[in-house]
């Protein structure tokens, strides 16, 4: 079948080369040069984590040594001590939840911007990106005077606010995604057959697949790395990760405990980037 | 397309209406803060059980956490009070909290007692965030000294009953005695000691509350001491006094780390140079931390207080509860446990926290005293009585802006 995929779903997220197209391969130092950089990339991204990697795991390092001096998991005791383990199961799941809630508001958005006529649409627009500029400290104060008022549990309202946070992100990719989207396609199934329902099942959501994981990823983003709503609108119903982080970071001698938990914290995030990564990468066409 | 154009309208109306319903919510005034009406402290302990409060304290320091999570929580617990630590990375983040539920006119607010003191006391009293009156049902105020200036105002607002004292601090200078060989005794010898050796002593850029309270030390000393300082802020006297402080700063400024053309932003930054062993001195407010941080291994092993002789500013830090706690009974029996001397000797204790104790030793019971007394000593720090010799008193808050302003403008700016 003569199908147009839109090129959205077959680009992969982050990989340089592409296996097998003649011709995006580089040959002889143009290929030299981008090894290397695609190294010094590696390197740039990988440096800042290799202190906190020894810091993590150092009972003593104190100036000059350039090494830590003690090896030990006082970091660790500390970290368990303060509460991380039920922290990260606040993060999780504070992270899914403004992820559930923000992705489908940004495929709704993102959906009637790109085929309705929605009237006002760059004022639209401009709205859907304006908690961008509103400082998360401002809204906090402001917004949770009214959550307060109106009797919102205090999760509900981070979850709320951290979603309207995360809306621009989700729209944005959902937009762009949607952009690239061939109509046609989803028509041509109409033509043979198909409900709608089957046609958003079988045939669009496969197609955006990659485009709604890298928009849920984002979102998550937003209410794992949140310190400012969660206290302030939360309450000190919930302590997150970056709760225990800030408050550690405030204090002297804690450097371990800080490392521990930041590289602890980026663990989810990756996990789910390389998930992402494979997900994105899935061949959505060509099954029968 | 039409029929979603038209749900979208719909949709639309309805958001139109929500908004309307929230708009037509806030404009309701909000309602005043409950207020506690208990007589006696048994119908204080009686209301207090089942309850449960959340106590907001500044997480940085991780023996203060531990002491609560450990001593002060399961000791709550026996009363019937189900305490939670909240950790913040700044007390300024639960006072926040606290102005916003007073705006919505909460009676059952999320914060029930804060770890608080200086202006984070003195803005939420302004704003009306703290119940008041209330430390006198507590049993165990009757241990400290009711006329103790420190216990009586908080950085020059008068407590009036809005919170129970917990903790005494002095500001204190630690230095490493593996090279400092003769240690200064006076806060004036200290600036010369940092003169005949360049670049070995700095302090951190007023307006961060170290530097800001060695600014203070260096206008006492200029002065010739607390006593020609006013406590109360007026701008003749601030004009009369002043130049001599700005003039000494600016005079040191050459000598300092990096030739004073930088100064370390906060008190965090400070240490972090004394722990590379980047100057010789460093400052702290908290001398409780000092025995954790040798023990540790991140202050040298030489680290030893500085004991000036004329003295240097002392502080009390308090619990506080704010007016919009629906848990008033329990955050007061929890003030009061944490005011035991059970618990305060506990504290005291430099493996778990040494944190300096608020009650009067006069006004022990042989017991009582016994558990201060069996203590160890910090290998580092000196007793309360030694580093609070003749301790000065803290300035007024209106001071301390002042202050602030004038060294960004003359000693930062002004070389």
């Amino acid at each position: 079948m003569a199908l147009t995929l839109p090129p959205d779903s077959r680009t992969p997220l982050s990989w340089p080369v592409q296996p097998g197209n003649g011709l995006r391969a580089s040959h002889g130092i143009a290929r030299t040069l981008r090894i290397l950089l695609a190294m010094a990339l590696a390197l740039w991204f990988a440096l800042p984590l290799v202190p906190l990697a020894l810091w993590a795991f150092a009972d003593r390092w104190s100036f000059p040594a350039v090494l830590p001096q003690a090896w030990g998991w006082d970091g660790v005791r500390t970290a368990l001590a303060q509460g991380a383990v039920p922290a990260f199961g606040h993060s999780l799941l504070l992270g899914l939840l403004v992820s559930a809630v923000a992705t489908p508001l940004g495929v709704l958005a993102a959906r009637a911007l790109a085929y309705h006529r929605v009237p006002y649409a760059p004022v639209v627009n401009v709205l859907l990106f304006a908690p961008l500029a509103l400082p998360a400290f401002v809204a906090a104060l402001g917004l949770n005077v009214l959550l307060l008022r109106l009797q919102v549990p205090p999760f509900a309202g981070v979850v709320l606010l951290l979603s309207v946070y995360a809306l621009p992100y989700t729209s944005y990719t959902m937009r762009v995604a949607y952009g690239a989207h061939d109509l046609a396609i989803e028509e041509e199934a109409r033509l043979l057959g198909a409900s709608p329902w089957q046609v958003t099942w079988r045939v669009q959501l496969p197609l955006l697949a990659p485009a709604l994981a890298r928009a849920a990823f984002l979102a998550f983003l937003v209410g794992w790395s949140d310190y400012v709503i969660t206290v302030l609108v939360g309450g000190g119903t919930i302590v997150t990760v970056p709760v225990l982080v800030a408050s550690a970071a405030a204090g002297t001698g804690n450097d371990a405990t800080v490392a521990l938990l930041s590289a602890a914290a980026l663990l989810p995030p990756l996990v789910l980037l390389l998930g992402l990564g494979l997900f994105g990468r899935r061949p959505t066409g060509g099954r029968p | 397309m039409r029929r979603s154009s038209s749900r979208s309208v719909r949709f639309g109306s309805i958001i139109a209406s929500a908004a309307a319903a929230l708009l037509a919510f806030s404009a309701c005034s909000a309602p005043a803060p409950a207020q506690q009406g208990f007589d006696s402290w048994d119908q204080v302990t009686a209301a207090a059980k089942g309850q449960t409060v959340r106590l907001w304290m500044y997480g940085g320091d991780e023996q203060g956490n531990a002491y609560v999570d450990k001593t002060l929580i399961p000791g709550a617990a026996t009363l019937g009070v189900t305490l939670q630590r909240v950790p913040v990375a700044d007390t300024k983040d639960a006072l926040n909290r606290v102005l916003t539920e007073i705006q919505a006119g909460t009676r059952d607010g999320n914060v029930d007692l804060v770890w608080v003191n200086g202006d984070n006391f003195g803005t939420g009293k302004q704003a009306g965030a703290w119940s008041c009156g209330w430390t006198s049902l507590l049993p165990n105020m009757v241990l400290t000294n009711p006329t103790d200036p420190l216990l009586a105002n908080d950085f020059g607002t008068p407590v009036q009953g809005c919170e129970a004292p917990w903790n005494k601090a002095q500001f204190t200078i630690a230095y490493n005695s593996a090279t400092v060989s003769e240690p200064p005794h006076t806060l004036a010898g200290l600036l010369d000691w940092a003169q005949k050796h360049p670049g070995r002593f700095t302090y951190p850029a007023p307006p961060d509350f170290t530097g800001s309270v060695f600014t203070r030390e260096v206008l006492d000393s200029v002065s010739g001491g607390y006593k020609n300082v006013p406590l109360r802020f007026d701008q003749k006297t601030f004009d009369r006094i002043t130049p001599a402080l700005y003039g000494r700063l600016k005079e040191l400024a050459p000598s300092l780390w990096r030739q004073g053309k930088t100064y370390p932003k906060t008190s965090a930054e400070l240490n972090a140079l004394y722990a590379g062993g980047q100057v010789d001195f460093t400052m702290t407010y908290g001398p409780a931390e000092l025995t954790k941080l040798v023990a540790h291994g991140t202050y040298p092993a030489a680290t030893k207080v500085l004991t000036l002789t004329e003295g240097t500013v002392g502080n009390a830090s308090f619990l506080a509860i704010p007016a919009t706690s629906g848990h008033q009974a329990g955050a007061m029996v929890v003030a009061n446990l944490a005011l035991s001397p059970q618990q305060q000797a506990a504290k005291a204790d430099p493996r778990v926290w040494g944190q300096y104790t608020v009650l009067d030793t006069a006004r022990l019971d042989a017991a009582q005293r016994a558990l201060f007394e069996k203590l160890p000593q910090s290998p580092v720090v000196p007793s309360y009585d030694v580093l609070s010799h003749n301790a000065n008193p803290e300035l007024s808050a209106a001071w301390v802006p002042a202050l602030d302003d004038a060294w960004r403008r003359l000693v930062l700016a002004g070389r």
